[in-house]
């Protein structure tokens, strides 16, 4: 009897072909799926809501008021916002915990009232820290400044 | 004359290592993966200095146009009035002791929405805020200092 000799071109093999289509697909659903969330920021640490908030004498504070158009007045003074900490560091120098009070115009943009907060936590790498950042709210003003 | 007869041999694209690259990447995607809780489309302003924002946070943003959506950073955030912010952040902090907000809010917004928020935050305990901040272009800091 002739027994036919078996076939051994065809290799055993796993297909993984369609692995890597599942997986692309797998892929494309969270690419599509996820966005860039922003998730960082600027710190603002609020301070405790009190009956009796501390005085401070605006004469000890130097006050930044913020315009409606965006324009930084300085303890009465049109002030550019890359000057304000040249002026501040005199001041500082004499008195590190001095308050610097950011007051924005509530007709301004929110955008400018962080440029101003952005601009005096950069200090610190030029070596001017402002220690004592206040922004009180317009109810604040009108309870305790007024 | 003898001639030496060619093995023919199939033309194969080997994709094994191509699902092994595609896994990588879904197991990239799957360990970076976050929900995010408020996808609301503002334009934030750009600041030098910017924090990590923690991931149980509460959410809070603001649009242009006055627009305020909520979330204590647990569901999907949704559209509520300014006179509820109050009672939105009392909630959070009685629930969620310590846990920060964060202030996402369109640069251009009028300063008064975002003073009645902060209010809002102080009244109800609130310790930390982050305001949420793009990175600023280089340079730009010393071009807005003049």
């Amino acid at each position: 009897m002739r027994i036919r000799k078996k076939d051994r071109g065809i290799t055993e093999e796993i297909p993984t072909a369609t692995m890597a289509d599942v997986a692309f697909l797998l892929i494309i659903y969270f690419m599509v799926t996820s966005t860039f969330a922003a998730t960082r920021g600027l710190d603002f640490a609020l301070p405790k809501e009190e009956d009796t908030p501390p005085m401070i004498e605006k004469e000890e504070s130097v006050l930044i008021e913020i315009q409606p158009g965006g324009q930084y007045v300085v303890d009465g003074q049109p002030m550019e916002l890359g000057d304000i900490l040249d002026y501040l560091e005199p001041r500082l120098e004499r008195n590190p915990l001095k308050p610097v009070i950011i007051r924005p115009d509530p007709q301004s943009s929110y955008g400018y009232m962080v440029d101003a907060f952005d601009e005096l936590r950069q200090g610190a790498e030029r070596g001017i820290e402002v220690k004592n950042i206040s922004i009180p709210t317009q109810r604040e003003i009108e309870a305790f400044w007024n | 004359m003898n001639l030496h007869v060619r093995k023919r041999q199939d033309a194969v694209i080997p994709t094994a290592s191509m699902a092994d690259i595609a896994l990588l990447l879904i197991i990239f995607f799957l360990v970076t993966f976050q929900i995010e809780v408020d996808k609301t489309q503002v334009a934030l302003p750009a600041t030098g200095i910017r924090l990590e924002v923690p991931e149980e946070a509460a959410y809070i943003s603001i649009t242009e146009d006055g627009t305020v959506r909520v979330s204590t950073g647990e569901e999907i955030s949704q559209i509520v009035s300014m006179a509820d912010v109050h009672t939105f952040a009392s909630s959070t902090v009685s629930k969620y002791p310590g846990r920060p907000f964060v202030l996402k809010a369109d640069t251009d917004t009028p300063y008064r929405l975002v003073d009645q928020v902060i209010d809002a935050l102080k009244q109800s305990q609130a310790e930390t805020i982050y305001l949420l901040s793009e990175q600023e272009a280089m340079g730009a800091g010393a071009a807005a200092g003049g």
